[in-house]
C-alpha cells in the first residue's frame, strides 16, 4: 500500500510540472460572492455591534475582512497543493478529524446547550467543519479504491454508512443537527457519483426519512421547531420569533429593497442577523432583485464547480469537486430555504456572508482544493464531443 | 490489496456513469433548487410584501404622545376653578438597570427614601428584566422630583426615569364640587364638568411617529419621523359666580348643621332670564383635590367594618357624596309647586285675583271614597281668603279648587310646557328624569284624585333643576329658559369657539300672568302677619318665594315618615333678576324645631338673599318702619360734651348713662361702631376707668328682641341682630345666641344672635 501511495505521487509529479493556471470564471465568482458577503456583514452587524458596549460598530466587520483576506492567501496556497496529497492523507486526515469531534465533546466550549466550538486563543471553530471536507476527501478515496464494485451492498454501501456513522454519531453527541444532514447529503451525494446502486438509495433514503421522522416528532425541542415551521405566526413572540422577523425582513425588502445599509429589521428585532439570518438582511436591503441575483451567483458558482468536476481527467479530482460543491449547494439551499421557512429552523450559516472566521477559511480553503484540481484541467478551450454517445475529451 | 493497487495506478478518469450522475447532481443543486429558493423569494418579496412590509412597520414604530394641557375651568368671573399644573413621573426601566448592571438594591434603598414607596415594590418591578417601563409614581411634585433627580445624578444611573405630567389643581377644594367634577388617570374628566366638557377641555392629543430598534429606543441612521399635530386643551367659562357659590354653601351648610339634616342638602341659585346658574350645590361635598376622601367620619365608620364589607361600604359612602342632588334626586316639590298650579289658572282666566275662597279644612274630590274628603293641612280650615291669602296660607283646599278648575286636559298640557316631563338638558350629566301620571290615568274624569294631589304638588316627583326652570318662568315674564353652567368655550388664543344662548326655549304664560303671580308670591314673604314664608324676607329687599314642605315614606325604614322642607324665593320682586331654591333632605326631629319649609328653608334662603344681592349690587331701599328697627352703630363720642354726646346718641335712637363726674367723654362702652339694637343704652365714661367687670351670659333663646336687649342691659351687655329679617313682629323670637349661655364676658359686649318667627299657626306641613 505505501509503495502504490509513493507511486502515484512520483507519477503525480511527474506528470503535473506544467500545471495550469487556475480556472478564472470560479475564481472570479468565489471572490465577487466573498466581496459581496463581507459587505452584508459590515451593514448586517451595524446595530448589533453599536448596541453592545463592548464593541466597536464595525468589529464584526473587521474581523470577517481579516478572516477573509486571509482565507484568500489560504485558498491560493490550496489551489497549489496537488489533490493526490489528499487522496494519499485521506484516511489519517479523516481519523484526525473523527479524533476532533470526539475532544470537542470533552474540551469544547458549550455555547446554546451544545458543545460543538473548540476556543483557541479568541479564535473558535468547529470540528465539524473539518469533518465535513475530511469525508468528502476520503469517501473520494474509498469509491477510487472499489470503483467497478460499487453497486454491491458490500462496497457501494456499507464503507459509507460505516464513515457516514462515525461522523454522525459523535456530532449528534455534541448535539449538532444541522452539520450532521450535511455530512449525510454530502455522502449521499459522493455515494451517488461513486456509482452505488440506485435501489440501495430508496432504501437507505426510506430509512433515513423514517429516522427523521422520528426525530422530528420524538423530542419536544424539534417538534416545537416543528410547529413553529408550520405556522411561524402562531407564537410569533417566543417558538415562531425568529422565523417571524426572518419573514419580515425578506417581505419588507419587495422588489428593490430598502437599500444597502437601510434594513430596519437588523435593529436588534431579527436574531443572528448577521450570522445564520443574514440572507434575511440581504433581502431586505437589496430586495427581490438583489437577492435572486445572489442566489444565481452561488449558483453560477456550483454549477461552476460541477463543471469542472467534468472535466477533471482524474476520477478522485472528479468525486472531490463533485463532493465540494456538493457542499456548497447544500449549504446554500439549507440556509435559504430555513430563512425563507421553506424547511424548519436549524442553524446552518451561508457561505461567504455568515459572519464566522475559521468557517470563512476552510469554505476558502475549499474552493482552494476545486481550484486546484481546476489546474490539471487542460487550458485553452475545451469542449466536449458527443459522438455515438460517447463522451470524448479533446484538446485543441 | 490487489483490486486497490489495479484501480491506483495511472489516472482514471471518471466514466460515464460518474460523468452522468455528476451532470445530474449539478442540474439538481445549481438548478431545480435555486429555481424553487427564487421562488419562494418572489412568493414572500412580491406577492406577500405589502402584509409582510405592514406587520414590520407596526412593531417598528413608536408613538410619543403629545399631551397639550387640560384647558382651565373658570368662574364668570374668570376666578380659577380648575387648573392644570406641571408636574412629574417617575419610573424605572429595569432592562436598562439590567443593561448597565446598575445596582437594584441601592435604587430601591434610595427611592424608597425620596417617593415613601415600598421597597420591596420598587425591587420586584425592577425585578422585570424584560420591561423598559416600571411606573413608581405619578403626579410626582416639584420638589421630590430634584430628589430623584440628584439621586440620580449622583449614582448616575441610567435606570431611573422622569418624565413630565400634569397634575389638575382645584384652587377653591370643596367649593362647586360636584358642578366642576374631577378627573381620573391620565387627567381624563370622570365627573362634573370636567366630564362633560372633557373633550372641550382634554383637546386633541398630538403623536410624534418615529421608527423604533427592538429595544424601543431610535433606530440607527434611519431618519423617520411623523408630526401630527394635536390640540390644546381649551378653556371653559361657566356661568357659577364663586362668591354666590360660596354664600350659598356656607348658609346651606348652615342649615344643615342647625336643623341636623339627616340626608343632604341641595341648593341651586339661577338668573331668572338667562337660565344661567349662578351657584349649585348640594352637601355632604368634598375636596376636589381629594376626591376620594370620604370625611374623617364616614372612614372610621369603615375602619370598624368587617373586613370584607370596607370597600363596599366606602364605595357607598363616595357615592352618596358625589351625587350631585341638584339634578340627580328626584322628589315630591309639594306646597313650592302651587307657583305652577296658580300660573295656569291664572294664565287661564279660570281664577281671578280679586276671588275669594272659602276653606272649611277639606274638600271632597270626584274619585274619594264616599266620606273621604281631602283635608287641608290646617284642619280647623283657613276660613274665607283672598287668592293672595290662599298662597300665603299656602291652603290645599283652595289650591284643589284652582286645580279642578284648570282641569285635568290643560292641567297636564301646562305640566308639558313647563317642562316637568323633559330632563331639562344641562350640560351636566346624571339628570333624573321625574315621575308623572300617564295622560290617560291623570285625565280620567271619574277620578279627579291625581289632579287634586298633583294641584299641591303631590304624587308625582320633579327634580330641583325642573322646578326652578318652571318657577323662573312664572315670574321672569312667562319665559321657560334653558339652565345652563357654560357660558363659553375659549381656545388658547382667546378665539370664543362656543358659546351658550341665554335666549328662552318658549314663552309659557304671559307677561301679564307673571306680574300677578310675583306680586301674589312676594306677598308670601313680606307679610308679617300671614305670610308662611315671612322668614325669608330681607330687610331693604323685595323678596318673593313659597314654601314647601313634602313627605316621603321610607319603605327601608319601616314606614317611618321622612321630611324634606324647601324654599324657592326670587328677587327684586318687581323685576326678578336671581332665583333660589334651597331644599333640606330630612331634617332631624332631634333637634325639637318645629320642621317646615318656612321654618327651616325660608330663613336659609332668606340669610343668601342678605349676601348675594348687595354683592350682585341691589341696594337696598328701606321703609320707615324697618329703619326704625334696624341695629345701629355706636357713634363716635369720644372727647365730646356731655350734651353734645346725648344729641348724636339721640339722633341714633339710643339711650345713654353717665358715669363720672367730668364734662367731657372719654370713652363709650361699646365702643363706636359697634352695631346695637335700637333703644340700647351706650355708657358714656367721663373719667376713664380700668376696673374690668365680668358678666354671666343668659339664656336668650325664645325672648323677643327688645325683651333680649333689656335682659343683657340689666348686665351690662348688649344685642344685635343677624337675622336679615327686621324684628318686626311679636312671634319673632331669638333662635340662636352667638355667645353660649352661662359664659363669662367682660361687660359692653355685644351678644348677637338670630331670630325667627315663630308663630306656629301659619306653619303648614304643606
Amino acid at each position: 500500500m505505501e509503495y502504490s501511495d509513493r507511486q502515484i505521487i512520483n507519477f503525480s509529479n511527474a506528470d503535473r510540472t506544467a500545471r495550469g493556471r487556475v480556472d478564472s470564471p470560479f475564481t472570479i465568482l468565489t471572490l465577487l460572492l466573498l466581496l459581496i458577503g463581507v459587505m452584508m456583514v459590515l451593514s448586517a452587524s451595524f446595530a448589533r455591534a453599536y448596541y453592545d458596549p463592548d464593541k466597536e460598530a464595525t468589529y464584526y466587520f473587521i474581523r470577517q475582512s481579516f478572516f477573509a483576506l486571509s482565507g484568500c492567501a489560504i485558498m491560493y496556497i490550496v489551489s497549489r497543493i496537488p489533490l493526490d496529497l489528499y487522496k494519499r492523507y485521506s484516511m489519517p486526515v479523516f481519523a484526525l478529524s473523527l479524533l476532533l469531534l470526539v475532544l470537542v465533546l470533552v474540551a469544547g466550549t458549550a455555547a446554546n446547550g451544545a458543545k460543538r466550538w473548540f476556543s483557541i486563543g479568541g479564535i473558535t471553530f468547529q470540528p465539524s467543519e473539518i469533518a465535513k471536507i475530511a469525508v468528502i476527501i476520503f469517501e473520494a478515496r474509498i469509491i477510487c479504491a472499489y470503483k467497478g464494485k460499487m453497486h454491491s451492498f458490500r462496497y457501494g454501501v456499507i464503507p459509507f454508512v460505516l464513515v457516514a456513522v462515525s461522523v454522525v454519531g459523535l456530532l449528534v453527541l455534541e448535539p449538532h443537527l444541522s452539520a450532521s444532514i450535511i455530512i449525510l447529503g454530502v455522502t449521499a451525494a459522493m455515494m451517488y457519483m461513486g456509482g452505488t446502486s440506485m435501489k440501495w438509495f430508496l432504501i437507505l433514503g426510506a430509512a433515513a426519512a423514517l429516522a427523521l421522522g422520528l426525530m422530528a416528532f420524538g423530542m419536544d425541542y424539534s417538534s416545537d421547531r416543528i410547529s413553529a415551521w408550520m405556522d411561524p405566526f402562531a407564537d410569533s413572540s417566543d417558538t415562531g420569533y425568529q422565523i417571524v422577523q426572518s419573514l419580515y425582513s425578506i417581505g419588507s425588502g419587495g422588489l428593490s429593497g430598502l437599500g444597502l445599509g437601510q434594513s430596519r429589521q437588523k435593529n436588534l428585532y431579527l436574531p443572528e442577523e448577521h450570522n445564520d439570518f443574514i440572507f434575511a438582511v440581504v433581502c431586505e436591503e437589496l430586495g427581490f432583485i438583489g437577492a435572486a441575483a445572489i442566489l444565481c451567483l452561488f449558483a453560477m458558482l456550483i454549477i461552476r464547480g460541477f463543471w469542472l468536476a467534468l472535466h477533471c481527467k482524474d476520477r478522485y479530482h472528479c468525486l472531490v469537486c463533485g463532493g465540494i460543491s456538493s457542499l456548497l449547494a447544500f449549504q446554500v439551499i439549507l440556509n435559504v430555504a430555513v430563512v425563507t421557512n421553506l424547511i424548519p429552523c436549524t442553524g446552518i450559516s451561508l457561505p461567504f456572508f455568515s459572519y464566522g472566521g475559521t468557517a470563512l477559511w476552510l469554505q476558502l480553503g475549499e474552493m482552494g482544493i476545486i481550484l486546484s484540481a481546476s489546474r490539471t484541467i487542460p487550458e485553452k478551450v475545451v469542449r466536449y464531443r458527443n459522438t455515438n454517445s460517447n463522451f470524448q475529451y479533446v484538446r485543441e | 490489496m490487489t483490486n486497490r493497487k489495479s484501480s491506483d495506478n495511472g489516472v482514471k478518469p471518471p466514466d460515464r456513469k460518474m460523468l452522468s450522475r455528476t451532470l445530474l447532481l449539478m442540474t439538481v443543486c445549481g438548478v431545480a433548487a435555486f429555481l424553487v429558493l427564487i421562488g419562494r423569494l418572489f412568493y414572500l418579496q412580491i406577492i406577500m410584501h405589502d402584509e409582510l412590509e405592514s406587520s414590520a412597520i407596526e412593531q417598528q414604530l413608536r408613538e410619543t404622545a403629545l399631551k397639550g394641557n387640560r384647558g382651565t375651568i373658570y368662574d364668570r368671573n374668570m376666578n380659577v376653578l380648575a387648573i392644570s399644573a406641571d408636574s412629574e413621573t417617575i419610573y424605572l426601566s429595569p432592562a436598562e438597570i439590567a443593561m448597565y448592571g446598575e445596582d437594584i438594591e441601592l435604587i430601591a434603598d434610595g427611592l424608597s427614601e425620596i417617593l415613601v414607596i415600598d421597597r420591596e415594590k420598587i425591587l420586584s418591578l425592577a425585578g422585570d428584566r424584560a420591561s423598559w417601563y416600571k411606573t413608581l409614581a405619578r403626579k410626582v411634585d416639584a420638589e421630590t422630583v430634584d430628589k430623584v433627580r440628584e439621586f440620580k445624578n449622583l449614582y448616575n444611573l441610567n435606570g431611573i426615569k422622569i418624565e413630565p405630567d400634569t397634575k389638575r389643581y382645584y384652587p377653591y377644594g370643596s367649593l362647586a364640587a360636584h358642578v366642576i367634577g374631577y378627573t381620573g388617570y391620565e387627567n381624563v374628566g370622570l365627573s362634573g364638568m370636567e366630564l362633560s366638557l372633557d373633550k372641550n377641555l382634554s383637546g386633541v392629543e398630538g403623536r410624534i411617529v418615529r421608527v423604533k430598534n427592538a429595544y424601543g429606543t431610535d433606530m440607527l441612521y434611519t431618519k423617520f419621523e411623523d408630526y401630527i399635530a394635536g390640540q390644546e386643551g381649551m378653556d371653559a367659562v361657566l356661568t357659577i359666580d364663586s362668591s354666590i357659590q360660596y354664600y350659598v354653601e356656607k348658609h346651606l351648610k348652615q342649615a344643615v348643621e342647625d336643623y341636623d339634616i339627616q340626608n343632604g342638602a341641595a341648593a341651586i341659585a339661577m338668573d331668572v332670564n338667562s337660565g344661567e346658574i349662578l351657584a349649585m350645590a348640594s352637601l355632604g361635598n368634598f375636596d376636589l383635590n381629594d376626591y376620594q376622601n370620604v370625611g374623617d367620619e364616614a372612614q372610621q365608620i369603615i375602619d370598624e367594618a368587617p373586613k370584607e364589607e370596607r370597600s363596599t361600604l366606602l364605595s357607598s359612602f363616595q357615592q352618596k357624596m358625589w351625587r350631585n342632588k341638584a339634578l340627580s334626586d328626584t322628589y315630591e316639590p309639594g306646597s313650592t309647586f302651587k307657583i305652577i298650579t296658580l300660573a295656569m289658572a291664572l294664565e287661564e282666566d279660570a281664577v281671578k285675583t280679586s276671588e275669594h275662597f272659602y276653606c272649611g279644612g277639606s274638600i271632597s274630590v270626584v274619585g274619594d271614597g264616599a266620606g273621604r274628603g281631602r283635608k287641608c293641612w290646617k284642619t280647623t280650615g283657613h276660613g274665607d281668603q283672598t287668592l293672595t291669602q290662599c298662597m300665603q296660607h299656602s291652603c290645599n283646599v283652595a289650591l284643589i279648587r284652582i286645580g279642578q278648575r284648570v282641569g285635568a286636559e290643560k292641567f297636564y298640557e301646562y305640566i308639558d310646557s313647563f317642562g316637568f316631563f323633559d330632563t331639562t338638558g344641562i350640560e351636566l350629566g346624571g339628570e333624573a328624569k321625574g315621575l308623572w301620571w300617564s295622560e290617560k290615568v291623570f285625565c280620567d274624569s271619574e277620578n279627579l284624585t291625581q289632579l287634586a294631589a298633583a294641584s299641591f304638588g303631590q304624587t308625582f316627583t320633579i327634580t330641583p333643576l325642573q322646578l326652578i326652570r318652571a318657577v323662573s318662568a312664572c315670574v321672569n315674564g312667562g319665559y321657560l329658559v334653558q339652565p345652563h353652567l357654560v357660558d363659553r368655550i375659549v381656545d388658547k388664543e382667546g378665539n370664543v369657539v362656543a358659546e351658550s344662548a341665554n335666549e328662552p326655549v318658549r314663552q309659557v304664560i304671559s307677561e301679564e300672568t307673571s306680574n300677578e303671580i310675583r306680586s301674589i308670591l312676594e306677598q308670601v314673604v313680606c307679610d308679617t302677619k300671614e305670610g308662611t314664608g315671612k322668614n325669608a324676607y330681607v330687610a331693604g329687599y323685595r323678596i318673593g318665594g313659597k314654601t314647601g314642605t313634602s313627605t316621603k315614606t321610607v319603605l327601608e325604614a319601616g314606614g317611618v315618615k321622612e321630611y324634606i322642607v324647601s324654599f324657592i324665593g326670587f328677587a327684586p320682586a318687581d323685576k326678578p333678576e336671581i332665583c333660589i331654591l334651597v331644599l333640606l333632605d330630612n331634617p332631624s326631629s332631634a333637634t325639637g324645631q318645629y320642621i317646615s319649609g318656612g321654618n327651616m328653608a325660608a330663613p336659609t334662603v332668606g340669610k343668601m338673599f342678605a349676601d348675594i344681592l348687595p354683592y350682585m349690587g341691589i341696594m337696598p331701599v328701606y321703609t320707615e318702619e324697618e329703619k326704625a328697627l334696624m341695629d345701629r352703630s355706636v357713634p363716635h363720642l369720644e372727647g365730646y360734651t356731655i350734651e353734645e354726646a346725648k344729641k348724636r346718641l339721640y339722633e341714633s335712637g339710643l339711650d345713654y348713662c353717665i358715669i363720672g363726674e367730668k364734662d367731657s367723654v372719654v370713652e363709650t362702652l361699646p365702643e363706636a361702631g359697634t352695631m346695637v339694637a335700637p333703644g340700647s343704652r351706650i355708657m358714656l365714661y367721663t373719667e376713664s376707668s380700668n376696673d374690668i367687670e365680668e358678666s354671666y351670659v343668659p339664656d336668650l333663646v325664645g325672648m323677643s328682641y327688645t325683651q333680649a336687649r333689656d335682659v343683657l342691659e340689666a348686665r351690662g351687655l348688649y344685642i344685635s341682630s343677624l337675622s336679615p329679617r327686621p324684628a318686626n313682629s311679636n312671634t319673632m323670637v331669638i333662635s340662636h345666641q352667638e355667645v353660649q349661655f352661662g359664659s363669662i364676658v367682660p361687660r359692653g359686649i355685644c351678644i348677637k344672635v338670630e331670630l325667627i318667627d315663630k308663630d306656629e299657626s301659619i306653619y303648614g306641613i304643606y
